[in-house]
Parts: C-alpha cells; structure tokens; sequence
C-alpha cells in the first residue's frame, strides 16, 4: 500500500510509544536471528569467497531480504521496551527522501559527499580522526593535525578527550558535557593549525 | 557546531534504539541539521553468521534514513572475536551490504575502522588499506577513521593511518571487482595469520615529533614498507 508519507523521528516516537511490548532478551535472541535466517532462506543469500560481491542479482536479493527484515522485524525501543514495525512502502518512501549528497566544510576546505555509483573513479571522502578512540588532553590538539595535515583528509572526526582540566570525562557527569564542548574547540583549532580552517567536522 | 558540521549518534545491537538517541535526534532535525547514523553489526553476534549479518546490516542501515532522519549512515561490522572491522568476515558484510545498498538506491554510505595492530606497523596499515579497498570498491562515499588497536588504548592513533587509507582508496577507485577480490585476498592472507601476535605498535608521541607535528623516520620506513607490499600484492598507489 503507498505510504502516506516518510515516517520522521516524530512519528517514529509515537509508534515506539504504541508499539508491541517485548522482552529485549526475546528480541536479541529470538526476534533478530529468526528473521535474519528467515530472510537468508527465503531470498536464498550465499556468499561466495568474495569480499566484495560481482554478482548483481545477488546485490538485490540481499538488499530486498534487508527491507523484509527491517518491515516485518521493525525496530525496538530499550527505554520503552516496545518494537514497532513498519510498511515496505514507508521504507521506500524514506529512501527516495534521504539526500543525495552532502556538502561539509566551508571555503577552500569545503567538499561535497557525493554518490558513488558502484566502484565509480574517484575517491570516498576520507574523515580522518581516532573515530571514537580515547586520546589524552595532552596532545589532542597534535593529534586531531597530524589528520588535518593529510591531503588525503576531507573531514576530521573527533576522538574521545579522556580528561578536561585534569578530571575524567565520565559519562553522564557534566565533565562529559565540558570535554564534548572541548574536543569541538581542539579539533578546530588544529585545523587552524594546519592551514584548513574550514575542514567539517 | 556550525551549519557545515555534521552531528553523530549510534544505533544499538541489533535493530534497537534508545530514547537518549530519538531525542538528540529530534533536536537535530529540528534545526536542520547534518545527520550521520553509526550501528555496529556484531558478526557472530546476535544474527550469527555473515550472510544473516549482512542481512541485518542493510536493514540497520536503512532505518537510520527511513526511521531517524538520518542523512549518512555510518557502519562497522565489527568481529565478535577479534573486536576488528578488518577481519575477512567482516569486511565481506560490510562490502556486501554496501553494494546492495549502492545498486538500489541513492544513499549515502560510511563505514568506520578499527584495525587490530597499533599505529606504527605494516600490519596495522595493511589492515586499513584492506577495508579502504573493500569499501571503496562496494560504492561507499565516505571512510571514517581509523581507530587502530581496535579504538581502545589511549592515544594509538595517528594520521599516517589516514594516509594509506585515502592512498589506497584512490588507488582503488574504477578498478574491476574481480581484480579487486584477488588483491584483498592477497592482503588480509597476509595479515590475518598474526591476529593472535598482532603488534602493539607505539603511542602517537612515539610515532610523532608532537611540537611540529612530523612522523618520525621510523614510522615512514614502515609506511614506504607497507606501499611496496601493497605495490607487490597489485595496488597501483602512484607516489
């Protein structure tokens, strides 16, 4: 049936909020694996020794199995402890909505994520950063350009500053709040350092 | 954060959210910001095996756009033994459900990396080539990273790791996926006999001068080692 229209975080809220009570337990060890199986056998996925698949109607067979799972399945809520689902339609209908690109940065150091049809000729965007790793309040600022120095280097992602003023970034504490705020400052600053004070973040 | 800059949350494991998530959520789209999605899939995990992974994968990838407003996605496929996204399973979820994804629709597709060895090691930069070629070669438009020694010791990160991932990833670019998988196969033979005596590698202030922001020699000589084997294994990086 065709959607009324793309589902928004609004919209996605009232659902979970509507939405089938269900143990996570279930729903980590039942629900997801069952309909992962489910959706193997019926769209008959096997890979080869392949890292990358050559095989086109594989490519649509595994991305169909992954609308199935995602509208029968639908998503779960730990908070709430309520999963709702959604139409294939809905699904279709957020995919043609989603951007087709992207642009980051400002002034010379602005770039613009664009699709990539396949192993098209030119380059991913490269966001160079420790993505998450932990890194001393010491050498944030040398770490973050040695990144922003790189040419290969279109974007810069933040690591996770382990210490503000000396006291740990513990989550849910406000030092968390104090070392996020800092880490933004750091990593532009480094990008002053390097000469790239537009790279995005 | 300005207008150019992109904001972050993460999905859980597997096909879940929390309401901490939906309401940063909320406030971003609101203001109309860029959004970027992350989820993990565990291979071995939950779904099991690679091919239901790779399932649950293109799944978790869709709902960031269709369900959360996301504008990129941002994947992983992480080894539920290893705690690496550059294991040979994990990279053929992430490369298969990359190119499913890429053959049927517009969007936007990142993937993230946590190689095993630490920075300053031919296998750590082989590792980060690896995944460069398989993400590159399945159409994703942006690669995120790298968090060497899988993302968990203090300051084992460099920018040499983003070099040979932006050098491999050009070097990749409109290659033929039969050629590519030949290569790959070649590398991570190479790399995966070591998981269980994967080098350490050394601390960003042993790999940098850290007041002028220069690698060391010995960082260099283990970067120029590691283009030779990529060169000798068949990947044309140019200079």
């Amino acid at each position: 049936m065709t959607a009324h229209r793309h589902l928004d975080i609004f919209e996605s809220y009232n659902r979970f909020y509507n939405g089938k009570k269900v143990r996570e337990d279930t729903w980590d060890y039942c629900t997801v694996p069952n309909s992962a199986l489910m959706m193997k056998n019926k769209y008959d996925i096997k890979f080869t020794d392949d890292i990358v698949p050559d095989d086109d109607d594989l490519c649509d067979r595994l991305f169909l199995a992954g609308v199935e799972m995602l509208a029968t399945t639908g998503f779960y809520n730990t908070d709430l402890g309520r999963a709702f689902s959604l139409t294939e339609d809905e699904i279709y209908e957020g995919i043609k909505r989603a951007p087709k690109e992207l642009t980051l940065g400002f002034g010379k150091d602005r770039c613009i994520c664009r699709k990539r049809l396949g192993n098209a000729d030119f380059k991913p965007l490269v966001e160079g950063g420790p993505t998450g790793a932990p890194v001393s309040e010491e050498i944030y600022v040398p770490m973050m350009r040695s990144y922003a120095q790189e040419s290969t280097v279109d974007l810069l992602v933040s690591g996770v500053l382990n210490s503000v003023d000396g006291y740990p970034s513990t989550t849910n504490t406000p030092w968390e709040i104090r070392a996020t705020l800092a880490e933004i400052r750091y990593v532009r600053e480094a990008a002053l350092m390097a000469n790239r004070p537009g790279l995005g973040i | 954060m300005r207008t150019c800059d992109s904001h972050e949350c993460s999905q859980l494991n597997e096909l879940k959210i929390d309401m901490n998530a939906l309401n940063m959520l909320a406030g971003w789209t609101c203001n109309g910001n860029t959004i970027m999605i992350e989820q993990m899939p565990i291979f071995g995990g939950y779904c099991g095996m690679v091919e239901e992974t790779a399932i649950c994968d293109v799944a978790t990838t869709l709902a960031s756009f269709t369900l959360f407003s996301g504008n990129f996605h941002l994947d992983g496929p992480i080894h539920i033994r290893w705690g690496t996204t550059t294991a040979r399973e994990t990279l053929q979820v992430a490369g298969h459900a990359a190119a499913a994804i890429d053959a049927n629709t517009d969007l936007l597709l990142a993937n993230q990396y946590y190689p095993m060895a630490g920075p300053c090691t031919e296998m750590c930069l082989l590792e980060t080539a690896a995944q460069a070629i398989t993400d590159t070669a399945s159409g994703r438009e942006l690669l995120s990273g790298s968090a060497a020694a899988k993302g968990v010791v203090q300051d084992k990160t460099t920018g040499m790791e983003a070099r040979i991932m932006g050098e491999a990833a050009k070097a990749t670019a409109g290659m033929k996926i039969p050629e590519v998988n030949k290569l790959l196969n070649k590398i991570v033979s190479d790399y995966e006999k070591h998981y269980t005596n994967a080098p350490a590698g050394k601390t960003f202030q042993e790999c940098y001068d850290v007041k002028t922001v220069k690698p060391t020699a010995e960082y260099v000589q283990v970067y120029d080692g590691a283009l030779k084997r990529l060169r000798d294994y068949g990947l044309d990086i140019k200079h």
